[in-house]
């Protein structure tokens, strides 16, 4: 019983991580920002998603509005990460101390914003209540809800699409091209501002992406607290790894997923320090791996 | 014409300003603050004088691990905690006067700054950042969960204040005076530290850390060096705010409390050891004087009200802040006095005074 729990809910979340995780990653391979504020897009993407549903411009009730209004928090998010990026990122991009001091005052921004708003009231972020989405179905003698196994399913979908964009499109052939060298990208003609831009849209909807299908199906509340978890989670997955590889992201994102779910299944008391396992397994790493499972070696600075 | 005249008037100003020696500012500066509990200002803004004190002493610290060694770290607020935890601990358990626990905190934080020092050095640039971010967030979790420190991380007991035996007034300047004195020594010792010939290996491992290794410099004993002595002050500031707080709280780990130095640094100016200082003043002033004090009474003689969400948005200001001034203007308020000063100087043909490293630093990487 236990470890199939261990085995189900650690799959299903180590899913969703790996969305999370693809989207730190891609942003750092291909402009070197470490966005600290990527926890804030996973927490604006389930807040647009209660505020589009309570507002019921889409309808409300259905599963269909509940999608759409998933697909406009997504888009809108992807427009405020790209705007942000434009006009706060850009201008210090290449200087690592001032982008990642102003990605974590961003981070700080958003959440007071949040608490503005919101005060102290924690809004429900799930699926309609009389859906098919909300019972659930047996798996190995554990019973799992149905948001879970879609929640999974979508990453896992929208995890191997984004493969396919970027390794068969002309964009994501743009992409490794400018992670490779930027100059000669450039004089191959690639805008690289708007590719950034663009890159930075994409990171901040996969975080989205991420953040309603965890909370959907996981937490189904929303806090103003709920961005440092993911961040933690997103920065460790990809540092276990490897800074900029795709295949680590997904591989890290696993291993995390099941140790998260084992200390939180077989410690007592675990759901207390589960937020301290990606931690301590990043510092595990960089103590004994620094470049992580499947990075490059980290380069000494030019 | 009006406008150009007041340039000249202004910078004729200036330049007679900047005539006075650098030592001669210090020491007025140090005597205005010395006189002000002669003004006799309540005892309220003592205490945002007495907490700025201590602010600055923390936001030195990170200032010489940041500013002038290049050693980013996102997580100062463990070396203010760890100091707080083990004055206070050890006051519960061994029940010692805080005249012993004091350096007896500062000789456990420089230890812990050993031990988290030696694996977080082993990376650098965004790496050495997000791994001193961890480490609070690990130590919040831990501190909230561990049995020595029951209810929600707290110790369980007051903490002594400093002055305890003296009476409210007398207790409040005595504590101001105490912090004052405690921020000269430490800034005095980090000036110079930074201006030694220790401090100059620091700067060429901020310029170009390769180089510096080339040259024979053990760059990793350097790095610990400045790692180890900005967790000793820091943890002094941690047991300072504890004894005056008089409680030790989980809440001293979270990532905003880490994000003081990082605000109070780029108001005065990243890379000087005097402009944390001048910032955390402006910090303080603007956070509880103006923010706190003088925008309410404002609004009230107009019958406006303060949402009580308004303390929050204090830290949204002043992020908002930093992010305007690391994007505009990236040497902070007090450093930008000094370029006046370094301006003029130039001009009058005379040599540069001061490090220039944060402006050759962003010249070095923005390109």
């Amino acid at each position: 019983m236990l470890i199939e729990e261990i085995i189900i809910f650690g799959t299903i979340k180590s899913g969703v991580y790996a969305l999370l995780a693809l989207g730190f990653t891609l942003i750092y391979g291909i402009s070197g920002v470490v966005n600290l504020a990527h926890g804030s897009f996973y927490m604006l993407g389930a807040y647009l998603f209660f505020i589009i549903g309570t507002l019921g411009i889409l309808g409300s009730g259905t599963i269909l509005s509940s999608i759409l209004a998933l697909i406009f928090a997504v888009i809108l998010v992807g427009v405020i990460g790209s705007v942000t990026y434009r006009l706060t990122i850009h201008p210090v991009v290449g200087d690592e101390i001032a982008v990642m001091v102003v990605t974590v005052c961003l981070a700080l921004i958003f959440q007071q914003l949040v608490i503005l708003v919101f005060g102290v009231t924690f809004p429900p972020v799930r699926w309609p209540e009389d859906s098919f989405l909300m019972t659930s179905i047996r798996i190995l003698g554990v019973p799992v809800l149905y948001s879970r196994i879609l929640a999974f399913v979508a990453s896992m979908a929208l995890f191997a699409s984004l493969l396919v964009f970027i390794t068969k499109t002309k964009i994501g052939k743009a992409m490794r091209a400018v992670s490779q060298d930027r100059e000669v990208a450039m004089l191959m003609g690639v805008n690289t501002e708007r590719l950034y831009m663009l890159t930075m849209a994409i990171s901040a909807m996969l975080a989205a992406v991420a953040g309603i299908l965890i909370t959907t199906s996981f937490e189904m509340f929303a806090g103003s607290w709920m961005w440092l978890h993911p961040l933690a989670l997103s920065f460790s997955i990809v540092i276990l790894g490897g800074m900029g590889s795709i295949k680590g992201s997904l591989v890290g994102a696993f291993i995390i997923g099941y140790a998260e779910q084992t200390v939180a299944i077989s410690v007592p008391e675990g759901g207390q320090i589960i937020s301290v396992v990606p931690l301590a397994v990043m510092v595990l790493v960089l103590l004994l791996r620094p470049k992580g499972l499947f990075g490059k070696r980290i380069e000494m600075e030019e | 014409m009006v406008l150009s005249y007041l340039r000249r008037a202004h910078s004729s100003f200036a330049a007679h300003v900047f005539d006075i020696p650098p030592r001669l500012m210090v020491f007025l500066f140090l005597l205005i603050l010395l006189a002000v509990p002669i003004t006799g200002i309540s005892d309220y803004y003592m205490g945002i004088l007495t907490s700025a004190n201590v602010l600055a002493i923390f936001a030195v610290s990170w200032d010489l691990l940041v500013g002038r060694t290049g050693q980013i770290s996102l997580g100062h607020s463990l070396f203010l905690g760890i100091g707080g935890y083990s004055s206070a601990l050890i006051f519960k358990y061994y029940g010692l006067p805080i005249w012993i626990t004091i350096p007896l905190a500062m000789l456990i934080g420089s230890l812990f700054s050993v031990l988290i020092g030696f694996p977080c050095l082993r990376v650098k640039g965004p790496y050495l950042a997000l791994v001193t971010m961890a480490f609070p967030l690990i130590l919040y979790r831990i501190v909230k969960w561990a049995p020595l420190t029951p209810i929600f991380g707290r110790v369980g007991i007051i903490v002594p204040s400093f002055f305890h035996f003296l009476p409210i007034r007398q207790q409040v300047i005595a504590e101001f005076y105490f912090t004052l004195i405690l921020l000269f020594a430490s800034s005095v010792i980090i000036y110079k530290i930074a201006n030694s010939k220790t401090g100059i290996v620091f700067m060429s491992i901020l310029d170009d850390e390769v180089a510096s290794q080339a040259c024979g410099i053990n760059v990793t004993k350097h790095k610990l060096m400045a790692f180890v002595i900005s967790g000793m002050f820091a943890s002094l500031a941690g047991c300072l705010f504890v004894h005056l707080l008089r409680l030790a709280e989980s809440s001293v780990f979270l990532l905003t409390v880490s994000f003081i130095p990082v605000i109070i640094t780029f108001l005065g100016g990243i890379g000087t050891i005097y402009g944390p200082i001048v910032g955390a003043y402006i910090y303080s002033i603007l956070d509880k004087y103006v923010l706190g004090q003088m925008l309410p009474n404002l609004l009230e003689q107009w019958q406006m009200t303060l949402p009580t969400e308004f303390e929050y948005a204090k830290l949204l200001i002043f992020t908002s802040i930093v992010v305007i001034l690391v994007i505009k203007w990236p040497r902070g308020i007090a450093r930008y006095t000094t370029d006046r000063l370094e301006d003029l100087e130039e001009a009058r043909d005379l040599d540069e005074r001061g490090p220039r490293i944060w402006k050759r630093y962003k010249q070095k990487n923005r390109n």
